[in-house]
């Protein structure tokens, strides 16, 4: 039942006043029981947040990249800190790849995300060769939901 | 998107509490009747501002801890049915096209998630297959260093 309750508010959550009595409806549990698995769910770590996920377009942040850094293996957390720490940026990953740090800027306008990547480029002491900027020209999909059963 | 609707965006971003009317104590902070508040939500959701307003899991707690991001050289006039193909699987969470530079020529980008790093390899292979593509690169994720939401301020 946890996973069908998980599964559940995550690919259809209804938006009404009582979500969580919409959900025990469909789910042949009651409202209370709902709250309860929820509570403990959330208690052992498994829920993030009940909430939305937006759209960064539309809510006015409209220029953004990708990008790699080629970097030895021993900066990487620093560098990653140091990116970390600029308000930009959305993501930072290390991959298993010859460009082995990962990270995406989100900004109003495409001067503000220049200066923000000028300025890590910068403190992080990257070559040209050494740093690819990979802007997207088209979104196909953005769906993060995962099979919990 | 009205002010209000930001101010609703605003207090909802981080996550609605397990109350039996979790909008109420917003719409009392704003002045509105829940059912007021909740249709303002469906309708940023129809327009696209909520991109999805549900439960949101730690993929690592349900198992999902294989995640590979896997970088695509697609022919031209193929890209878009091939984006199409990638997109209707599950397991792709995100699919891009980005810009290509002299050093860089993959031009698809999927974001592939699974419980396993044979699994995601054995999915991404099928993708392949299926699509008669060869020149592609799978690079898994090995540490997190940040991840933030889209939030209104």
């Amino acid at each position: 039942m946890d996973r069908r309750l998980l599964e559940k508010a995550q690919n259809s959550f209804p938006l009404t006043v009582r979500p969580w009595r919409s959900i025990g409806n469909e789910l042949s549990i009651s409202e209370k029981e709902v709250i309860a698995r929820l509570n403990r769910l959330s208690k052992q770590g498994f829920i993030r947040k009940i909430g939305p996920s937006l759209n960064a377009v539309q809510t006015d942040l409209r220029a953004s990249t990708l990008v790699a850094m080629k970097l030895h293996e021993d900066r990487i957390q620093g560098v990653a800190k140091m990116i970390g720490e600029h308000r930009g940026v959305t993501h930072c990953y290390q991959r298993e790849h010859e460009y082995n740090l990962w990270f995406t800027i989100a900004a109003r306008n495409q001067p503000e995300l220049e200066k923000t990547l000028e300025a890590i480029k910068h403190a992080a002491g990257v070559t040209k060769d050494e740093l690819l900027n990979l802007p997207s020209i088209r979104t196909f999909k953005i769906d993060v939901r995962f099979r919990l059963s | 998107m009205d002010n209000l609707d930001r101010e609703i965006l605003y207090a909802v971003q981080d996550g609605i509490p397990l109350t039996r009317e979790p909008f109420s104590a917003i719409a009392t902070h704003l002045g509105l009747a829940p059912h007021e508040v909740v249709e303002r939500l469906k309708r940023l959701r129809e327009e696209k501002i909520i991109r999805k307003f549900g439960l949101f899991v730690w993929k690592n707690k349900v198992g999902i801890v294989a995640n590979a991001m896997v970088v695509w050289s697609v022919p031209r006039e193929r890209l878009r049915d091939v984006a199409e193909f990638f997109s209707r699987f599950e397991e792709v969470t995100h699919c891009y096209q980005r810009r290509t530079t002299p050093k860089w020529r993959y031009n698809l980008y999927t974001m592939v998630h699974g419980t396993k790093r044979k699994t995601v390899e054995e999915f991404v292979e099928e993708l392949a297959k299926r699509t008669e593509l060869e020149d592609y690169e799978i690079l898994f994720s090995v540490r997190e260093f940040v991840r933030r939401s889209t939030r209104v301020s």
